[in-house]
């Protein structure tokens, strides 16, 4: 069976991992997930510094590439967490809000749009969770990754606001583990797991605490014995790739056991049969050779 | 310990944020706060939530747009005083008066110019490494966001 999604890229996904892009596109079919692309949509916007700007643009911006969904009669998927968070609460406020959806349809008239509320807004995650199911998703796996150790990082925004994702819970995350389990690889516990990356003080300014911030984590990995790290999140990937060699220039510790990043969509695609090669482990900063037993 | 006077009656937080106002200062959300664990000048006695909302002009400081809307203070705060909506209001009044990183508004003339935070231009460089299509700009997504912008009253301001 195969589910239809209507793929909203983000700003992120396109300019710096443009490799999650190509292959979400020719993997995620092989599980049952069709993407459809669109080049209609703008940002989400970022619910960091653009909601912070102007919370009625963010609103009305975010119901307008909802709206092209509604038209053609699509849910979304996206494959990161701040496009996530934006479009669902956007959604989901819109579609509650009586008040505020006639705000958002009084800005979208003078573009020709109105927010109607009747498609749904999923995270690549959610999908498997909800539609695939990761039994079925472990059939369909093809080259186990077993013995592959993985510390899993849901990311925050698609913890919070739970009452609106109800994805997760937000203090003790699983379904990350499970999915790594689920495509024969082992997950691994540690203390920070929940945790901020801490790429929004790089972006306002303060590389010293982004660097304190994402040792913390990357400590507590080395400690779980953690051979790779698994994101499903633009910023936090990068965060944990570039922003790891940034902080191990501050952290000695981080240069002697450097763990690699892999996107979901990565490690999913290792799992389904592709190489380091093919995944575009090339274009990562931090890239030590890793051997899977195949 | 010190003691948090929250300047009610002189700053404009409560007027939006009323569930703010049973905040009895106990620091829980400061022990799971990423910006006052990392940040050097913060720490759980003299935390980011207790300077902004102590501040005479909270949203003049820098620091409030540090705050990266992961809700940890919302999740653990045993009175549901919502911190984050707080800031987030803040960040609006920042903007509204210059007062925001120059970061914040470069990535706002950015993104009304190609409908993306980031350069068009720069990205099919990393996209053409990568083996994929180029990008192109959507004249008409460009105009749409525009007339939104206006709406919203997103100006241009002079980058501070």
């Amino acid at each position: 069976m195969m589910f239809n999604y209507l793929f909203f890229k983000g700003c992120t996904i396109p300019a710096s991992l443009p490799n999650v892009e190509k292959l979400a596109l020719e993997v995620l079919p092989e599980i049952g997930i069709n993407l459809i692309e669109s080049d209609e949509f703008t940002c989400c916007p970022d619910p960091i510094r653009l909601q912070g700007a102007n919370q009625y643009f963010w609103i009305s911006t975010a119901a307008r590439n909802i709206t092209i969904a509604e038209e053609k009669k699509l849910n979304i998927m996206t494959l990161c967490n701040g496009c996530e968070n934006t479009l669902a609460i956007v959604n989901h406020k819109l579609k509650n809000n009586p008040a505020l959806k006639k705000t958002a349809n009084e800005a979208l008239k003078n573009i020709g749009r109105e927010f109607k509320g009747t498609i749904k807004i999923r995270h690549f995650l959610q999908v498997l969770k909800e539609d695939i199911g990761l039994d079925h998703l472990k059939k369909m796996v093809k080259t186990p990754l077993t013995g592959l150790k993985v510390a899993g990082h849901p990311g925050c925004h698609l913890l919070m606001p739970n009452e609106i994702l109800q994805f997760d819970n937000p203090v003790d995350p699983e379904f990350y583990d499970q999915y790594i389990e689920a495509l024969g690889a082992t997950p691994v516990d540690y203390l920070t797991k929940a945790d901020c990356c801490g790429v929004s003080l790089a972006l306002a300014g303060d590389k010293e605490a982004s660097n304190r911030c994402v040792k913390t984590k990357l400590i507590d990995m080395q400690l779980s014995g953690a051979q790779l790290i698994s994101t499903a999140c633009p910023s936090c990937f990068n965060q944990f790739d570039s922003g790891q060699l940034m902080a191990s220039r501050d952290y000695p510790q981080l240069k002697e056991k450097p763990i690699p990043v892999l996107y979901g969509v990565e490690l999913l695609a290792l799992a389904m049969g592709r190489s380091f090669e093919d995944i575009g482990y090339n274009l990562h900063r931090v890239k030590i050779p890793i051997k899977i037993k195949r | 310990m010190k003691v948090l006077r929250v300047k009610y009656e002189r700053n404009e937080i409560t007027k939006k944020n009323k569930a703010i106002e049973v905040c009895f200062k106990c620091s829980t959300c400061s022990k799971f706060c990423p910006v006052t664990l990392h940040v050097a000048k913060y720490n759980l006695e003299d935390s980011f939530i207790a300077q902004l909302f102590e501040a005479e002009k909270p949203e003049a400081l820098n620091d409030v747009w540090m705050c990266c809307a992961c809700e940890k203070c919302v999740i653990t705060c045993p009175q549901d005083a919502n911190p984050t909506e707080v800031f987030t209001n803040l960040k609006e009044k920042s903007y509204q008066e210059g007062l925001a990183p120059s970061i914040v508004y470069r990535i706002v003339e950015q993104l009304l110019q190609e409908s993306t935070v980031y350069s068009i231009k720069f990205a099919n460089m990393i996209r053409k490494r990568a083996g994929l299509k180029e990008v192109k700009k959507n004249e008409k997504a460009v105009k749409e966001l525009n007339v939104l912008a206006e709406k919203a009253g997103l100006e241009r301001k002079e980058v501070n």
